[in-house]
């Protein structure tokens, strides 16, 4: 287990420097830059350059790679074109509303997606299994800009049940914190659920048809029994790889439903910083999503190697 | 094996949780400040949503218009554009002008002290206009100044090289020429916590309580009760039209800019203002003089004739807009210069100069930006108008930095962008049309403007540099170096509770007398 850890982060390093260099090129290769922006309309060459000069974007692109890196490697990301202040500083902000959206998103999609990808597997070829098909393709349909949206007119304007946008942290009162993240939770987390649902349907539905499940009945085991004990046991790493998956785009910031719900999230910091060309707050927020990813993806493998012994042994 | 899975899912969600809040909360200690303060006093606190996110807080070196409308409220210039755009006094009480133009004394009100507590001094306005100097985002400002000094500590004096009319415009049109305390410069907070002698003290900003000001009890007009408001919490809100809710919900009080689209029904209902006045700001949009065949006057004049200004502002902004065909609105009736000569859409007269010019089969890239989204309409409007007269024309949207990029690149045959908060006839013509000027990306060149942008610089007489003006602005327009389009209204909306703010002509957002009922 240990050196299989020790391979596995050794390529998760791997990755990050490729994942920055290859943001480092993109961002230098499409036109526009920081000190442009900041200057808007009020344009003066002599001034731009001298601009470009103290924030070194004057230097070769493999020299200001390097020096980020150097500064990358003992956790300084650099500061902010745009207001001046530390990346690490801006990330770490976010971070609560981020990951919190994202926990409460993918509880609401666990809520939904494994009672019903069980059922719907279980009870398949019923009208129970179409129902549940139908609508999770229409969850997975539905554009979270527009879903959103409805959800605003709905239960705001309309019913006035839930605020349409901001954020509250936990520690100010749960109640609160649970009227802000309800809506946006929602918006995510049933097109999640959607998404996972038909995963779930479709691992189950194949643990059910395996020979062990004819024994299991055989024995007179309730339909109840053989799928708790003999079904899902085995149908967990599909789900476990998707759900994976899917808390990883989460916990990258949900961009459009930051916007929506002016969530304080890390997708709406990443988009700032490319609208702005805000290099070093680009370059800070992937190197955070990649690094969530590939932390889950690790996680998803240990988790792995628990459910079944067979993938420890190869 | 599934309890073990329930667990391993269970830990790893704590821990994120965890570490998530661990880091946050240690980052910005602020909030819980910011928190409390707006529970103390909730009922006195206007909430005030902008559409965009300020960048930094430095009044000097910010450009961005969402940065300003919070310091707008923090900050004050030595003196201030009143409602009615002339300047009126601020820092500085009264102010007196040499016999031969060149030297102005300003002397500063009595006892104004900054947020943290000191005296505002002659010498702070002093070490605040060098710095705008240095930082060279708004030097260009003080092109007509030989020096400046604080011969005591509530006189401020400034010599001229030559006079300059526009004086008072140029150091104190807006808050990007804000008068701040040295140490906050010395000590580098000034980015992210300002200070200065406004009505409202800068508490507080983080991702999740927005910017939070609170009332300024010594701010120099507290003897006739302003500020009236405890603070102030300006919210980020991205999305218009959960800017809009916000506001129909009560959630907010006040919002920046309304969708044209949404005016008409926003004011229909109770309980909601929408103010609206014509504001300074301009659209237009100018050809690329360097490459053929918009270096040719005539192809460029059949241009500005085959448009139809209304049409382009009904679509672009539902008509919350007057058509013009020169720079400077109505609105601003000690410049406004009555000049109509292209007829809407005459696609005749538009097809004979362009047969005149030898031009056929002409085809424009119109270089646009999302960012601004009216540029798209405006460009949409204006290719459907252009087909009239056999001209085609592409849409290049891209976004804002882009476009910038290939604006100053000079890649571009056309461009569609506005102006915004100008006052003073130099600041409509002098960067935009002038051969030198900072922002003559078109390659605009004509020495008889030259001349009377130059001349109207330092004419003190007022008569004298309108005449002036008038005259550049006919050349500008009769040579089409921008094709102006309409003047913009300034929109505003908020909620029935709050008295005594009014949208204004400069877009400038001030709180000051504002209350909540």
């Amino acid at each position: 287990m240990r050196a299989f850890l020790i391979k596995r982060i050794f390529q998760m390093l791997l990755a990050l420097i490729g994942v920055s260099i290859v943001v480092f090129a993109l961002m230098h290769l499409v036109p526009g830059d920081p000190v442009r922006v900041a200057l808007g309309t009020r344009f003066d060459q002599d001034l731009y350059d001298s601009l470009r000069a103290d924030l070194g974007l004057d230097r070769p692109l493999a020299q200001q790679y390097v020096s980020w890196l150097g500064g990358a490697l003992t956790g300084d990301l650099g500061v902010s074109f745009r207001n001046g202040q530390p990346v690490t500083q801006l990330i770490l902000e976010r971070l609560p509303a981020t990951i919190t959206l994202a926990m409460a998103a993918l509880f609401i999609a666990l809520l939904v997606a494994l009672p019903a990808g069980i059922i719907s597997a279980v009870r398949s070829g019923t009208g129970l299994d179409y129902a549940v098909s139908a609508a999770s393709q229409i969850g997975i349909s539905l554009p979270d800009f527009w879903a959103g949206v409805m959800y605003i007119l709905l239960f705001s304007l309309t019913l006035g049940w839930f605020p349409s946008s901001g954020y509250t942290q936990i520690g100010d009162g749960i109640g609160e914190w649970i009227r802000h993240i309800i809506l946006p939770a929602m918006t995510v987390g049933l097109i999640s659920g959607s998404i996972i649902t038909r995963f779930v349907r479709s691992a189950v539905l194949e643990a059910l048809n395996q020979h062990y499940v004819i024994t299991a009945r055989a024995k007179g085991l309730s339909e109840w029994q053989v799928v708790r004990r003999h079904v899902l046991p085995n149908a967990w790493i599909p789900i476990v790889t998707v759900v994976g998956l899917q808390l990883g785009f989460l916990l990258g910031g949900v961009v459009v439903v930051e916007v929506i719900f002016a969530w304080p999230g890390l997708g709406r910091l990443a988009l700032t910083a490319v609208k702005d060309r805000d290099f070093t707050v680009l370059q800070g927020s992937v190197l955070y999503i990649a690094f969530m990813f590939l932390v889950i993806n690790l996680l998803v493998d240990v988790i792995y190697a628990r459910l079944d012994p067979r993938v420890r042994v190869s | 094996m599934t309890a073990k899975m329930r667990w391993s899912i269970i830990i790893l969600m704590i821990a994120c949780t965890f570490t998530a809040f661990a880091g946050g909360r240690g980052e910005s200690t602020k909030t819980d400040d910011a928190a409390t303060a707006v529970e103390m006093s909730d009922t006195s606190i206007l909430i005030a949503a902008q559409g965009s996110e300020p960048d930094q807080l430095d009044p000097h070196k910010t450009s961005a218009y969402a940065s300003f409308q919070v310091l707008e409220n923090v900050y004050d210039t030595l003196v201030q554009p009143a409602e009615d755009l002339s300047m009126e006094p601020a820092l500085a009480e009264s102010w007196e002008i040499s016999d031969d133009n060149l030297t102005w004394t300003f002397m500063l009100r009595d006892g104004v002290r900054f947020h943290n507590g000191r005296e505002l001094v002659a010498e702070d306005v002093v070490y605040s206009f060098q710095r705008v100097i240095d930082e060279g985002l708004n030097g260009w400002r003080f092109g007509a100044v030989e020096s400046m000094s604080a011969p005591d500590d509530s006189t401020v004096v400034i010599s001229l090289k030559q006079p300059s009319p526009n004086l008072l415009v140029s150091i104190a049109g807006f808050k990007g020429m804000a008068i701040v305390p040295r140490e906050i410069v010395e000590n580098g907070s000034i980015g992210t916590n300002p200070v200065g002698t406004g009505p409202f003290r800068f508490v507080s900003r983080s991702p999740d309580e927005g910017i939070v000001l609170e009332k300024n009890p010594d701010y120099w007009r507290a003897d006739e009760g302003f500020p009236k408001l405890e603070g102030i919490r300006f919210v980020q809100i991205p999305d218009a039209g959960t800017k809009l809710t916000a506001l129909r919900t009560g959630e907010v009080h006040w919002i920046d800019a309304v969708p044209p689209q949404d005016i008409e029904s926003l004011a229909a209902e109770s309980g909601i203002t929408v103010g609206r006045v014509p504001g300074g700001d301009y659209h237009y949009f100018a050809l690329n003089q360097n490459r053929a065949p918009f270096d040719d006057a005539r192809v460029r004049r059949a241009l500005a004739m085959a448009i139809d200004r209304d049409v382009i502002a009904e679509a672009a902004q539902f008509g919350a807009a007057t058509a013009n065909q020169t720079a400077i609105p109505a609105s601003n009736a000690a410049w406004y210069f009555d000049y109509a000569p292209y007829r809407a859409a005459d696609v005749d007269g538009a097809k004979a100069l362009l047969e005149q010019a030898g031009v056929s089969d002409l085809s424009i890239q119109f270089l646009v930006t999302s960012d601004f989204p009216e540029t798209v309409t405006q460009a949409q409007v204006i290719a459907a108008q252009l087909a009239a007269i056999g001209v085609t024309v592409e849409i290049n949207d891209v976004d804002f930095s882009t476009w910038l990029d290939l604006q100053g690149k000079g890649e571009f045959d056309a461009f569609i962008l506005s102006w915004i908060g100008n006052i003073d006839p130099d600041d409509f013509y002098y960067a935009q049309h002038h051969s030198t000027g900072g922002f003559n990306f078109q390659g605009y060149a004509n020495s008889e403007v030259d001349r009377l942008l130059d001349a109207g610089r330092v004419e003190t007489d007022q008569a004298a540099r309108r005449a002036l003006y008038d005259q550049a602005a006919k050349l500008i327009v009769d040579d089409a170096s921008y094709i102006y389009l309409y003047n913009p209204d300034n929109i505003n909306a908020w909620r029935g509770d709050v008295q005594g703010y009014a949208t204004r002509g400069d877009n400038a957002i001030r709180f000051v007398e504002a209350s909540l009922q």
